[in-house]
């Protein structure tokens, strides 16, 4: 079963696009990431998929829902890490919990527990009444992760899920990022960390101005193939290309 | 300081001061803006004088604004880091680098409050004065606007630096413990006191040498200024670290009661945000002490006593511009489309919370002009409808133009053209009848009360209408 499909899809600000009729489509129970350098449209398809953004020309579904025509329905069963954003500030991660509980619908005690589970998952039991923007920015991407993450959706898309975080705090949300897969959830990040995609991710698509360039699973690649050396040779090949 | 870095770094504040203010209201519209002051300000002179009302009144009005004015901006360098980081990011102004240059605080301080003195002046303080000057001397004479406009120019200048030293003074003192406070207090009980005890303490400050240019009361007043400088440089510390915040959990006992996650949020951040809903109340204060001292001179020059009710409910209807803008000062739309929140479930929360906020308190106010200056009921009854009308038609007003981005009023030349003439239409007869035509007529009332009805059905009009334009425009960007 397909979890997202894009087809032909087009962006464009202003006069610089960001995405340009691109096409993929990513199946249930992967873990796909999209691989590119700085300004490659890798968060602007994030935002479209997510009812976000509205995109010029294509075609999107996730789970089967047109993002552009029902953008609240899709974000009901999407979890959204955005790379940016950080939580409120004059909110305590308790209390952002309890917001993305009664935003969401969830029931209060079912909430309490996995504020408990994500505070012990990512060691943050005692910030949890801290106002926000007195967090560190690592704190607040931990917060950020575990509000994606509260309703647990079947599809979730993540934009850079590692940023800010210290190496013990990365490895397990890599870890958890592979169980939440192996349970048959789909997720869809986006990093221009090839470490990160070559490690976590079932397939990669390498975009670069705005173009899928490449589709590789990392676990196909030969020997002596890495993954950075596909994606330097596709990047500059499109770069000469143009 | 012979090595040139006091003149560096004061046209490095000055230029960060323009870029902040160009990211924050979107460059090209902000340079205009002085010239839309100029012009505004010359014909409403113009306008108010033409129709009767003394000018001794307009000048009063003016320096008592740029006094809030100068108040207001001390605050936002210092006080509002919270909101400047939420709308631009991680913040770090020049005046917090003591800690990393070599470079005393003092020095620092010094100079942020000449950039702001400097800035402010040029920008809008010397358009407000000439504008004024110039709609009020207009038929006297080039040398009568030119030497109108200095002299208002100067004493504005001097009342804006005044607004400032005593934020920065008070600040500086309310954070040096129970001798600060106390100092404070002394402070507030002595002009208190002076005031209750008939002293004219307004004869000493820039106002008074506007009106009198004498040895006395210009030494009074450069004293009084350089004694807040000197007490906000020896007290205040902007580059204090600050500790880290720790609450108990509301928010589920506060959503219990509003009965939506988005307006719970939203009065959170007013309440939690640098200076609570105490902003709120302070804005509607504002508005309150203007209302009565307008009410006081008009009632001295005229010898008509104007209408309480009609007023104070109209000029108090007018806090709903500030409230919608605490309602906004933390708000980022991407931030609430992460969530399966539509646009227009965003601006519902938006105007729930502001009716849970700003008609309130503005209505308490009300009840206290009431209470201590009395008036006709049915005067009274008009003037609350005119209220709640009032602040739900300038929720609609600033929603249609400017979304969830009400700041961009301040200095975007072409919203501020349409907003000033969106509110002038209906509130200058409204005013005029208050103050001109009291005991207002039964017949007058009854128009009165239907106007209040009608603004306020407008407003909720032009809200829900602007909803499909919001839609499109943040799914665009």
């Amino acid at each position: 079963m397909t979890a997202i499909q894009i087809q032909g899809l087009a962006k464009a600000y202003g006069d610089v696009t960001a995405i340009d009729d691109l096409s993929l489509s990513v199946a249930e129970g992967e873990l796909f990431g999209l691989l590119g350098p700085n300004g490659a449209g890798k968060t602007t398809t994030m935002k479209v998929l997510t009812g976000q953004l509205v995109p010029e020309r294509g075609q999107v579904t996730v789970l089967g829902v047109d993002p552009v025509e029902e953008s609240t329905a899709v974000r009901e069963r999407v979890g959204i890490l955005p790379e940016k954003e950080s939580p409120p500030s004059f909110m305590t991660p308790r209390e952002y919990f309890h917001f993305v509980g009664a935003v969401r619908g969830i029931d209060e005690a079912t909430v309490d527990e996995r504020i408990e589970t994500w505070a012990d998952r990512l060691a943050f039991s005692e910030k949890l009444d801290t106002m926000s923007t007195d967090l560190s920015r690592g704190q607040q991407q931990k917060l950020m992760i575990a509000g994606a993450f509260l309703h647990e959706p079947a599809v979730v898309v993540i934009d850079e899920p590692l940023a800010n975080l210290d190496p013990i705090v990365q490895e397990r949300v890599k870890r958890f990022l592979r169980e939440y897969r192996e349970a048959g959830n789909t997720l869809l990040i986006t990093t221009h960390d090839v470490d990160v995609a070559a490690e976590l991710c079932s397939r990669v698509g390498i975009m670069y101005g705005g173009e899928l360039v490449a589709d590789v699973r990392p676990s196909e690649l030969s020997a002596d193939e890495r993954l950075l050396d596909v994606f330097l040779n596709r990047v500059d090949a499109t770069g000469d290309r143009r | 300081m012979t090595d040139g870095r006091t003149r560096r770094i004061f046209v490095e504040m000055v230029r960060e001061e323009w870029r902040m203010h160009s990211r924050l209201f979107r460059g090209g519209h902000f340079g205009l803006f002085p010239v839309l002051i100029g012009l505004l300000t010359a014909g409403t002179a113009w306008l108010l004088v033409t129709t009767g009302t003394d000018s001794r009144t307009l000048f009063a009005g003016l320096h008592a604004l740029v006094f809030v004015f100068g108040l207001h901006t001390g605050s936002i360098g210092f006080v509002g880091r919270d909101t400047l980081q939420n709308l631009l990011g991680e913040l770090t102004l020049l005046v917090f680098s003591a800690r990393t240059l070599p470079l005393s605080q003092s020095r620092l301080l010094g100079i942020f409050v000449l950039k702001d003195a400097v800035y402010y002046a040029g920008l809008f303080l010397l358009p407000i004065a000439f504008g004024t000057a110039i709609g009020t001397y207009g038929t006297a004479g080039v040398s009568a606007v030119a030497g109108g406009g200095l002299l208002l120019a100067t004493t504005l200048t001097l009342t804006f630096v005044l607004g400032l030293g005593a934020t920065i003074a008070a600040l500086g003192l309310s954070r040096r413990g129970v001798p600060g406070l106390a100092a404070l207090a002394v402070v507030a009980i002595a002009v208190g006191v002076a005031l209750t005890g008939g002293i004219d303490v307004v004869a000493y400050t820039p106002y008074g040498v506007f009106l009198a240019q004498t040895p006395t009361r210009i030494a009074a007043t450069m004293a009084t200024i350089t004694a807040l400088l000197v007490v906000g440089a020896v007290t205040f510390d902007p580059s204090e670290p600050r500790s880290s915040r720790t609450v108990g959990p509301a928010f589920r006992r506060w959503c219990h009661r509003i009965g939506d996650p988005v307006s719970t949020k939203t009065l959170l951040d007013v309440h939690r945000s640098a200076g609570g809903f105490g902003k709120v109340v302070f804005s509607a204060a504002i508005l309150f002490g203007v209302t009565a001292g307008l009410i006081d001179l008009a009632g001295q020059i005229t010898g008509v006593s104007p209408s309480v009710g009609i007023s104070f409910g109209a000029i108090l209807g007018l806090s709903g511009f500030t409230t919608y803008n605490w309602l906004t000062q933390s708000d980022d739309v991407d931030a609430y489309l992460v969530h399966p929140l539509s646009v227009s479930a965003i601006f519902a929360a938006k105007f729930r919370a502001f009716l849970l906020l700003g008609p309130v308190v503005g209505l308490a106010f009300y009840a206290l002009a009431l209470l201590r200056r009395g008036g006709p009921v049915g005067e009274a009854l008009v003037g609350a409808v005119l209220l709640v009308g009032v602040a739900c038609y300038i929720f609609g007003t600033t929603v249609y133009l400017t979304g969830l981005s009400p700041n961009e009023f301040l200095f975007d030349t072409a919203l501020f053209a349409v907003f000033g003439l969106a509110m002038t239409g209906p509130l200058v007869p409204v005013l005029v009848i208050g103050f001109a035509l009291a005991p207002v007529s039964t017949t007058l009332l009854a128009a009165l009360g239907a106007g209040g009805v009608a603004l306020g059905l407008v407003g909720v009009g032009l809200y829900r209408r602007s909803l499909p334009k919001w839609e499109r425009r943040y799914r665009r960007e």
